[in-house]
This record gives structure tokens, C-alpha cells and sequence, in this order.
């Protein structure tokens, strides 16, 4: 057979499109991460210079005790926290997908709020409940007291533990919800048939199907609890785990190379258990959709009606607590015994005045990070599903990155690189968090357009191309607005996230760059809580109309972005 | 005026110079003559599809050339070959109504608005849809003929040099399949485009093409009309996926068109223009037979071969006799109509079967699997 080379009729334009991303992501993840781990080698307070490498990040992590204690911590804290929400989630799922109780749609709205409240708020209403002078605590106690029982504070490990498993439970409840009222009904059936007991096919049939969900919220959780910087951060004390470790070494010390050690060792974890959980669940991945739909059996009996019933009303009610405190909070002064003090609308009214610059900032970086990403994110998913290039898979595996790195190491990693001692001097501008924005919620954007990307028939697009179109035609009249949908809920849920940031503004703002978390967190530092809480009102509603609205035009894109975490 | 579209030697290899390397097209060289109406037959992987595709530059091939006319379009971009094409999932667009589904191709050419609307309003006449025109729903609401006829004339409005179609009739339920293979016929011999029609329907193919190429590995097996393909199969592949033929081993005897079956006293003899082997005397041969060009005896004769009969199956117009011979004899069951039920023959009873005097094929010996 005869060969001969073949002139290819096509244009650059696909591949210039493929560069710009691809330069991007070498600039703003590639090299501040390679920067990061070439610091992480450095000693303390040394220049970036390869002359200076040692080990002593590390040793000094594994010797000296606050380091030490603070791995340490981030573990108990990560393990402990994905335990108990799979302890809480998955029989809450069960209830409310199994047991016929009221109030069901009720009871999975509500339980989305802890999930879409900025965590740090949580911690700081719980603070107002359980905190030395709290009211909750106060009133338990005087309940309690009698029978020798003291209902400790929140501050601490213990704190930290039940403030984040209140906030994370709501992903193992919605997953394991979905997986349970969606399993096929007709392989339980078909069990049921050839005599199998209630808790049989439980523990052969039903549970075995849903632990690839399972896994995936467990990673979820774990890997927000590991990177979580605001809970531990209000909560902690002098109780560090790693990231509110990084933040020390930062802003008390200025010492990056040391946070760079410590944010080398964040990642490992991170990275290992995602890739453990990927190895175990995907000898796991079943296919369990079902053509027949048909009814699923629900437990009738008035007992389980009850259990499930208070059992739900429990958790939701607790989850919920700190909602309902900052609310009342914000139109009060002062929360020190049972009741608030001193009714007000000032913390309302002052806002413009003391936080007006704070919204502007955190709406004009939210609201242009969230554009860029939009574009970013779609090129990218557009490009890796579709033209295929060489090192689409390099492109693939890059976009996903910054969903294990935690908030914190982002901004280390762009510090490292870019705070005012390399080519490109970044530090206190808009600019930095801009960036820091896009690198973290690009995957949110790039998620939800590759899944739409995946549902649509490439026919439609080749039939365009048959037609006579180009594929920039192609992809204006045809791609863009069959994945629109895909691309509007991915940019609603990074815009509605990027308000709410925290961890990585937090090392990255400058005077001029303060957003709406940032000074919620120091009103809460300097006391002010009612402040606070009527600016994380604001937010709240901010985010709560946000959600509602999407979640309204489009019920896919919540469940689909909980599950990009 | 439409042109011929020919194929030279055409090669397609995917993930080439890699170990899961596919030689999916095979030096294909064929012509389709102008406005004729052209069928690739074939079972799937056989290259049909890759063919179509490459037709539209949706491939790039790795060797060879496809003319259209004088022009070799092989490296033309596939929006610049004026090719209209119809796809199995019709791939009509949710976010437009049918007026600028069909319209699309015109809107990209630029075309005046008063022409694209008398354009779409012709191209909706000829396929039948000129009152669904009038309300313009989104393409969604459609019935699956519907669809396809939107489809059809999305792809014929803008007057295509080519037309193709790939499965399009796969998508349908059976009546409607039938009702609308007549309709792409009448459409296209009105239009009198060049046309290759994509199929793994045997009867489908036979029933709309001018002409039918059978395809098997990448390779194309015979050329022809329904006709052709049908009295005179080139070898037990195309004989076997054009109906149904039965295979028997068999040597050539000492004249071209009589063979042996197997080491048993049996002689068949067959029209010189059914024998497709090299007819030297002593080759192996494969004897076929189609189902009605054979009968079951309940009694031995001089010519029959014995065998099992399996089920027996009521037709209609005929009775359909499944009898497993030896396999050293004939690898599958074989398959026998009768025009009426055989007196004391049951299933699983011992019975003779033989090919009626003159009728069969010889084709050269091959594997005869059927992929």
C-alpha cells in the first residue's frame, strides 16, 4: 500500500486557542507550584536561591511540636469530621429517601443552607451559642448542671470537629439521599423475591451500589475538613492545624519558605487520599441506572415514622442553629447571657459606612473572576473534549489540580511566586486575587461545560461543519448555546463561592483590597459581632437568592456542583 | 449537473504507528456514477461508516484519493466540500425551530434573506413538510419521520454536490422505516444528487440502492446492482449477507461446474455463470445453496445429504425446515423453505436434504463465519 504525507487543510486557530489557557496555567499554577515546592527546600528567612536548599521545612515540621501537633491535628480533624458526617449523612439519607415521613422536600432544601453559608460564619454563630459567655451554653448548663454535667466550649479540637461536621454533613445526606431513592428498585425486588430479609439486601444489594457515592462524599469532606482555614482560624485558639498554620508562618513571621514546607505536606495528604479513593472506588463503579423506573419500598411503620422523623428534626434544627444566630444577633449589640442585648439597627445602617468599600471589592473580584473563569473554563472544557491536541490530557489533569489544593496553598504558591521579587510583582493588587480566583473555581466551570460537552452528540457540531461552517461558526452558533446552560450554572456557583472566600484572600488582600469575608472575620477578631453578623446576613441573602435562583432554572447544576466540591 | 464520485485506493488506519493500530479501509476503489443512488452494505466495523465520514472530511484518510468530478477534495476541510449530510441521530438543533434548522446551511453561505426563505420553503415542499413550515415548532416536538424529513432537507437546501446519509432509517420503527426508504428515493431521484446511503440492512439496501457495495474488514467484497448481488454473489460472504445462503465443502469434480460434497458419493452440477471459484478440477470448493433452492425427503436418495432437523418454523408462504448436517459437511445449521409442510417429518427427526438439480453456487473456499 501506498503512503504518502498528507497535506492537512487545517487553520492554527484551534491551537492558538489550545496555547493561551495552556500559558496561563503554566504561569499561574505551574510555576508558583514548582516555585512553592523549590521553597519548601529552602531554610528559613534564605533568598530563592537553588544555593540555599536543606531539608530544614521538613525537619522542623516532624520535630518541633507546634508543627507536629498541627499535621497532627489535621488529621483528627479531617478523619474525625468525614466519620461522623457519614455517620449523621447516611442514615439521614436513608430516613428521608426510605422512610415515609413529612416534609421532605422541606427537609432537603434546609439541608443545603449549612453547605452555602460561608463556614467561617458558622464558627463565629457558634461562638455566640457555645462560647464562654454563650447562651446555649449557659442555659445547658444551668439545665444540666445539677446532674454534674458541663457542656464544654466550642473553642478547641472538639469545637473545631463539631463546627465542620455540622457545615459537611450536608454532602454525605444530599449523596447518599440521591443514591438511595434512585437505586434501581427492581434489583432490591428481584432480591426480595428470592427471599431476602430487609436488612439482608441492605447490607447486599443496596449498600454495596451506593458505596461509590459514599466514597465520593467522603473525599469531599475530607478534603474541605483538611483545607479548611475559617473554622480553625475563628475556632482554634492556639489549636493550629495546617492551614491556619501556613497563615502563621506568614503573616507573624513572613516566613513563606516555611509556610511553603508546610503547604508541600498539605498537599501530599490531600493528593494520597484522593488518589486512594480513586483506586478503591473505581473497582467499585456500577452502572445502576434503570430503564424501568418503579416505585422504591418505604418503611411504613409508625416506630421508624418517628425515629426518622426526630432524628431529622435534630440534626437540621442543630446545622441550623447558627443561621438563625447571626440573624438575631445582627439587630442586637450585645449576646453575652441568655438573652441579647440592646436592639438596634445600627450594625444595618452603618454598613455602607464602615464596610462600603469591602462590598464593591468583593462584588468587582467576584463578578470578574467570575467572567474570566466562565471563558476559561469553557475553552478549556471545550478544547479537551472536543479538538483533542496533543496534551489535552496534560491540560485535563492541570484543570483539575487546584481541587486538591487548599485555599491556602494557592495563595502560597502565588505569593511565593509573585509577591514583589519576581518578574511579574503581583502583590496587594486586584490582580493576584483575580488570579487566585480563576486558578481555584476554573474546574467549577470547566466541570459543568465538559458534562454538558459529554451529553451532546458530537453529530450536532459535525453536521455544522458539514453545512459549510468553520468551526469558530460552529462553536458560536451551535457549541455556546447547547452547553449555555452548563456554563451559566458553572459560573453561578463560582460567583456565589467567590463571594464567600476567605482562605486564600486572607494571605493575598492588601489595604485596598479588603472583600466582605475579610472584615467579617476581623469584626469577629475585634469583638464587633454584631457587625459581623449583619454583614454575614448580607451575604447570606446574597448567596441564598443566588442559589435559589439557579436552583430554580436548572435542578442538575446544585447536586452536580456539590459534587465538584 | 452532478458529477461521479470516485474513490483511489483509499486507506484509512486509525491510531496509526501506535499497537492499537485499526486498518479500517483497505485500498477502496470504486466509482458512483453522477445522481445515482449508492449503498455501503456491510455488518458493523466494516468500514462503512469510516468511509462516509472520510467522504465528508470528518476523517482524514491516510492514503489515497476521493474525486469528486475532477476535483481530488481529500484535503478540502469538510466545510468547504459542499457535502450534505444526514445523520443516524438526525443531530437537529434543540435551539433553533425548523425554519433555521434548515436554513442553517444558507445563513453560514451568507445567502440573502428573501432567498433563504424561498429556498427553505421550496427544500420543506419537496420533503413533505410544508404545514409544519407554517407553525415553525421547535424540532423537538416532531415525530421521528418528521425529524428525518427536516433533517433531509437541512441537508439539500443549500444544493450539495454530495449527499450523505448515514443510518438514517435506523432510528425509526419498522413501518415507518419501510414507508420512509421510499420517500429518500423519491426525494433523491428528484433532486438527482449523488448519493451514498449507509446501511447495515441488507433488505434496506437492496430495496433503495441503485447499486450496493459490500464491505467486509475494510475491504470492498463485491460491487452491483440488488440484482447482481443476488444471482451472482461473488463469494460465500456477500452470498451469505445478501439473503441467506447454505455452504456445503465440497472438490471440484473433472468439468468446472460439477463438484463433490465432501468424500460422499454426491455430485452437484451447476450453471457455468454460478460457479465463482478457479474451477480447477480437485480444488476445494464451497457449495452454496439458498434456502429455497433445496428440499427435505424424509427417504434417502441418491443425492441428499443426511441430517438433524432442529425447528421447524411456519412462514406464511412457506415452511422453514433448520437442519444441522454433519459440521464436516456444512459448519452451520442449515436452512430450508419448503412450500408446504413434509409429510412425516417432525423436529429432531433423521432427515435428507439435497439441492435441486442445476440450482446452487460454487464459491472459493474461506473462512464462511459471518463476523
Amino acid at each position: 500500500m501506498s503512503k504518502k504525507p498528507r497535506m492537512k487543510g487545517k487553520d492554527i486557530t484551534p491551537f492558538l486557542v489550545f496555547f493561551i489557557p495552556m500559558l496561563f496555567l503554566c504561569i499561574f499554577l505551574f510555576w508558583p507550584l514548582l516555585n512553592t515546592f523549590l521553597r519548601a527546600f529552602m531554610k528559613m528567612g534564605s533568598k530563592f536561591s537553588l544555593d540555599n536548599l536543606s531539608l530544614e521545612g521538613f525537619k522542623r515540621i516532624f520535630t518541633m511540636p507546634i508543627y507536629l501537633s498541627s499535621l497532627k491535628n489535621s488529621f483528627i480533624v479531617g478523619i474525625s469530621v468525614t466519620l461522623l458526617s457519614l455517620l449523621i449523612g447516611v442514615p439521614m439519607g436513608y430516613c428521608v429517601a426510605r422512610v415515609k415521613i413529612p416534609g421532605k422536600k422541606l427537609i432537603l432544601s434546609l439541608g443545603i443552607l449549612p453547605v452555602i453559608m460561608p463556614s467561617f460564619i458558622g464558627a463565629f454563630s457558634w461562638i455566640i451559642l457555645l462560647g464562654r459567655q454563650g447562651t446555649l451554653r449557659i442555659a445547658l448548663n444551668w439545665l444540666l448542671g445539677p446532674l454534674g454535667i458541663q457542656i464544654p466550649t466550642i473553642y478547641g479540637l472538639g469545637g473545631i470537629i463539631f463546627c465542620m461536621t455540622m457545615t459537611y454533613y450536608p454532602f454525605v445526606f444530599l449523596l447518599a439521599e440521591g443514591a438511595f431513592s434512585s437505586a434501581n428498585a427492581l434489583l432490591e425486588d428481584s432480591a426480595m423475591l428470592m427471599g431476602a430479609t430487609r436488612p439482608h439486601i441492605m447490607r447486599t444489594i443496596t449498600l454495596p451500589l451506593i458505596i461509590p457515592s459514599l466514597g465520593a462524599a467522603a473525599l469531599l469532606v475530607f478534603i474541605r475538613a483538611i483545607g479548611n482555614f475559617g473554622i480553625p482560624a475563628i475556632l482554634g485558639g492556639d489549636t493550629y492545624v495546617l492551614p491556619t498554620l501556613i497563615y502563621f508562618r506568614i503573616n507573624g513571621f513572613w516566613d513563606l519558605n516555611g509556610a511553603a514546607s508546610i503547604a508541600v505536606v498539605n498537599v501530599i495528604i490531600t493528593g494520597t487520599v484522593l488518589y486512594l479513593q480513586k483506586r478503591l472506588v473505581a473497582k467499585r463503579q456500577y452502572d445502576v441506572v434503570s430503564s424501568a423506573r418503579s416505585e422504591i419500598k418505604q418503611h411504613e411503620g409508625t416506630g421508624a415514622k418517628v425515629f426518622a422523623t426526630i432524628f431529622c428534626l435534630v440534626i437540621l434544627i442543630t446545622s441550623l442553629l447558627p443561621q438563625i444566630t447571626i440573624i438575631i444577633m445582627s439587630f442586637f449589640t450585645k449576646w453575652t447571657g441568655v438573652f441579647p442585648e440592646g436592639f438596634t439597627f445600627n450594625n444595618y445602617i452603618r454598613i455602607p459606612k464602615y464596610s462600603g468599600h469591602e462590598i464593591f471589592n468583593s462584588m468587582f473580584l467576584s463578578l470578574v473572576a467570575t467572567l474570566l473563569t466562565a471563558v476559561l473554563g469553557s475553552l478549556m472544557a471545550y478544547i479537551t473534549e472536543r479538538r483533542k491536541p496533543k496534551g489535552a490530557a496534560v491540560l485535563d489533569m492541570a484543570i483539575m489540580a487546584p481541587f486538591i489544593l487548599p485555599g491556602t496553598v494557592v495563595a502560597v504558591a502565588l505569593i511565593s511566586a509573585f509577591h514583589n521579587n519576581g518578574i511579574i510583582a503581583l502583590g496587594g493588587t486586584y490582580t493576584i486575587i483575580i488570579i487566585s480566583y480563576m486558578i481555584r473555581r476554573t474546574p467549577y466551570v470547566y466541570r459543568s461545560v465538559a458534562a454538558s460537552l459529554t451529553q451532546l452528540n458530537p453529530s450536532l457540531e459535525e453536521a455544522s461543519t458539514i453545512a459549510g461552517a468553520h468551526w469558530i461558526y460552529t462553536f458560536r452558533r451551535v457549541s455556546i448555546p447547547l452547553i449555555l446552560p452548563g456554563i451559566i450554572s458553572g459560573s453561578i456557583l463560582t460567583f456565589s463561592t467567590l463571594l464567600q472566600e476567605l482562605s486564600t484572600t486572607i494571605l493575598l488582600y492588601g489595604a485596598k483590597t479588603r472583600t466582605v469575608p475579610i472584615q467579617i472575620y476581623s469584626a469577629v477578631n475585634e469583638g464587633a459581632l454584631g457587625e459581623a453578623s449583619a454583614l454575614s446576613v448580607l451575604l447570606l441573602v446574597i448567596v441564598f437568592i443566588i442559589t435559589y435562583i439557579s436552583n430554580r432554572s436548572g435542578k442538575a447544576s446544585l447536586s452536580s456542583g456539590l459534587k465538584m466540591g | 449537473m452532478s458529477l461521479n464520485l470516485s474513490y483511489q485506493k483509499v486507506n484509512k488506519v486509525f491510531n496509526e504507528n501506535t499497537k492499537a493500530a485499526v486498518h479500517a479501509l483497505k485500498d477502496v476503489s470504486f466509482t458512483v456514477n453522477p445522481g445515482e443512488l449508492f449503498c455501503l452494505l456491510g455488518p458493523s466495523g466494516c468500514g462503512k461508516t469510516t468511509l462516509l465520514r472520510s467522504t465528508a472530511g470528518l476523517e482524514s484518510i491516510t492514503s489515497g484519493e476521493i474525486m469528486y468530478g475532477d476535483t481530488d477534495i481529500t484535503t478540502i476541510p469538510p466545510f468547504r466540500r459542499n457535502i450534505g449530510m444526514v445523520f443516524q441521530s438526525f443531530a437537529l438543533y434543540p435551539h433553533m425551530n425548523i425554519f433555521e434548522n434548515v436554513a442553517y446551511g444558507l445563513r453560514v453561505r451568507k445567502v440573502p434573506e428573501a432567498e433563504v426563505k424561498k429556498k427553505v420553503t421550496e427544500v420543506m415542499e419537496l420533503v413533505g413538510l410544508q404545514e409544519e413550515l407554517k407553525r415553525n415548532p421547535s424540532p423537538m416536538g416532531l415525530s421521528g419521520g418528521q425529524q428525518q424529513r427536516v433533517a433531509i432537507a437541512r441537508a439539500l437546501v443549500y444544493n450539495p454536490d454530495i449527499l450523505l446519509l448515514d443510518e438514517p432509517l435506523a432510528n425509526l420503527d419498522a413501518k415507518l422505516r419501510r414507508y420512509m426508504r421510499g420517500e429518500i428515493r423519491r426525494i433523491q431521484k428528484q433532486t438527482n444528487i449523488t448519493t451514498l446511503f449507509v446501511t447495515h440492512d441488507q433488505e434496506e439496501a437492496m430495496a433503495i440502492g441503485d447499486r450496493l457495495a459490500v464491505l467486509r474488514l475494510g475491504v470492498v467484497e463485491q460491487i452491483g446492482t440488488s440484482d447482481e448481488l443476488y444471482n451472482h454473489p461473488q463469494n460465500a460472504f456477500v452470498s451469505n449477507f445478501i439473503g441467506k445462503m447454505n455452504l456445503f465443502q465440497g472438490t471440484i469434480e473433472k468439468s468446472a461446474d460439477s463438484a463433490r460434497i465432501k468424500d460422499l458419493p454426491i455430485t452437484v452440477s451447476i450453471d457455468h455463470s454460478r460457479n465463482s471459484s478457479d474451477g480447477k478440477p480437485g480444488s476445494p470448493v464451497l457449495i452454496g445453496a439458498r434456502p429455497e433452492q433445496m428440499s427435505v425427503s424424509p427417504t434417502k436418495t441418491d443425492d441428499s445429504v443426511p441430517g438433524k432437523v432442529g425447528i421447524i418454523q411456519h412462514l406464511g408462504q412457506f415452511i422453514r425446515y433448520e437442519v444441522n448436517a454433519a459440521p464436516e459437511i456444512s459448519e452451520r445449521t442449515l436452512e430450508i423453505d419448503m412450500p408446504h409442510m413434509v409429510q412425516g417429518v417432525k423436529e429432531g427427526d433423521t432427515v435428507f436434504v439435497s439441492i435441486k438439480p442445476g440450482m446452487g453456487y460454487f464459491f472459493p473456499k474461506e473462512n464462511t463465519s459471518n463476523e
